[in-house]
């Protein structure tokens, strides 16, 4: 390459001045490390400029200097010890200069360092925490899919079975309604009177303590035959219970866990009759 | 005060990042007045504000006279770029800009800065003065990129020139002010 062409190309002024993109400015330093008259050439033009810029210098406001020097931690007033001759400063004195002097430390860039390491810190917690953040919705999610999987299965299972029930014209339906005693209490049976399945779907029955439950009872000339038990927590699922030919009404009890002989009768929480009572 | 201190640069360097305030304040005693012409040369028209600037590159050369490297230039050039940076930035700030609302607005902004540039010839001081001798279709080019710190793609956008025209103007402009200079 011809280095005299580069250096009058005006890279070294561009460069100086702060004018060269990155990629002069990369160029230009590699150059430099190859070419001493390059080099050369760059500190001729910055002494010219340096030389000039002195001599055309503006005198600032002391007040400049005073704030200055309060700001990086110095005493402006400060003079040398009496005993100490002023002296010119070589690079020995510049080593002892801080032991000598502990109170010289510069205030301004320990607040700074300070502040620094706060912001740091801050700037740590903050991340971890959106980091953390980021994972507990995640696990949430996670969460809720599985929740949502679980939920669409048994909504899936009682449409089949629903539609098994329901479809079938043979199928008769039994609005079974609330006692004085529950009266909020609400079921409906599926009764199917040529397969004689039974099935219950839990509308609204309270949760029974856990040594309880309910019992399905089939009422065939006033006389109480047992369709099973149930749980509260079953609801919203079709249950399929014994099987009856017969059945005039059907009623729910409440019942020590398992189910009893006879029914409670006091204990009724529904009831609900058939076309067979008429 | 007896026999003053000298360093040579050399020598300054080295107690500057040693953390010697006595050199600090040789250093002060000896740049601030060229750092505080070129503040003034971009930052024209408000001496407070200028007064700040010079304060700031200081406290900044103070700061980071660790990552000063020699290799690269002199430590007047590197303290010249932190001055010049800091005007720039000071004048786009949007304090400064806020502060001269109430000047007019063009239509233009490119053009009111370029119009602005040729027109401002008043006062001149420093490497301004030496401006002067420059062409003018130079001259603007080094204002907009020096004084004002645009890119030189900007500055063709806003003067409507190819950014190799830019360039090598530009270049130019550098190369006869280096001449005046010496």
């Amino acid at each position: 390459m011809n280095v005299q062409e580069y250096i009058e190309s005006g890279i070294i002024e561009s460069y100086v001045m702060g004018l060269a993109s990155e990629s002069e400015r990369a160029e230009f330093e590699r150059l430099c490390s190859e070419y001493p008259e390059l080099v050369a050439a760059r500190r001729k033009f910055e002494e010219s400029l340096e030389g000039y810029a002195s001599e055309n210098a503006v005198t600032p406001p002391p007040e400049v200097k005073v704030k200055v020097l309060e700001a990086i931690g110095n005493t402006p007033s400060r003079k040398p010890a009496s005993s100490i001759p002023p002296k010119i400063t070589t690079m020995q004195v510049q080593k002892e200069q801080p032991v000598n002097e502990p109170a010289s430390t510069p205030v301004l860039l320990r607040l700074v360092a300070a502040a620094s390491v706060l912001l740091l810190v801050g700037m740590a917690y903050l991340y971890y925490q959106t980091k953390q953040e980021n994972k507990d919705l995640a696990d949430t999610n996670d969460r809720l899919k599985v929740s949502l999987d679980t939920t669409r299965n048994v909504l899936q299972h009682i449409l089949d079975e629903q539609k098994d029930v329901v479809s079938n014209p043979n199928v008769t339906v039994v609005n079974m309604v609330g006692t004085q005693v529950a009266p909020k209490s609400s079921a409906n049976i599926y009764w199917d009177s040529t397969s004689s399945n039974v099935y219950l779907v839990v509308k609204n029955m309270p949760k029974l303590p856990s040594d309880q439950q309910y019992q399905l009872w089939a009422l065939i000339d006033s006389k109480p035959k047992d369709l099973g038990v149930f749980d509260a927590t079953d609801q919203k699922m079709i249950l399929k219970m014994k099987n009856t030919q017969k059945a005039q009404a059907f009623a729910i009890t409440i019942e020590q866990k398992g189910g009893s002989p006879s029914p409670t009768l006091q204990k009724m929480q529904s009831i609900g009759k058939t076309l067979q009572s008429q | 005060m007896g026999i003053p201190t000298t360093y040579t640069e050399q020598e300054l360097v080295l107690a500057l990042k040693e953390r010697n305030n006595q050199a600090f304040g040789f250093l002060y005693d000896n740049y601030a007045g060229a750092l505080y012409s070129i503040i003034k040369q971009i930052i024209t028209d408000n001496s407070e504000l200028a007064n700040d600037v010079l304060q700031e590159v200081f406290i900044n050369i103070w700061r980071k006279i660790e990552t000063y490297d020699q290799t690269k230039g002199r430590l007047f050039t590197w303290m010249l770029n932190i001055a010049r940076n800091a005007s720039i930035d000071t004048l786009r700030s949007k304090s400064y800009q806020n502060s001269q609302k109430n000047q007019e607005l063009p239509d233009n902004v490119y053009k009111g800065v370029a119009n602005q540039t040729i027109l401002q010839n008043v006062d001149n001081i420093g490497l301004k003065k030496v401006l002067e001798k420059l062409r003018p279709e130079h001259r603007v080019l080094v204002e907009l990129a020096y004084f004002k710190g645009f890119t030189h793609e900007e500055i063709a956008e806003m003067m409507s020139i190819p950014l190799g025209t830019v360039k090598t103007r530009i270049r130019n402009a550098l190369l006869q002010l280096r001449e005046y200079l010496k």
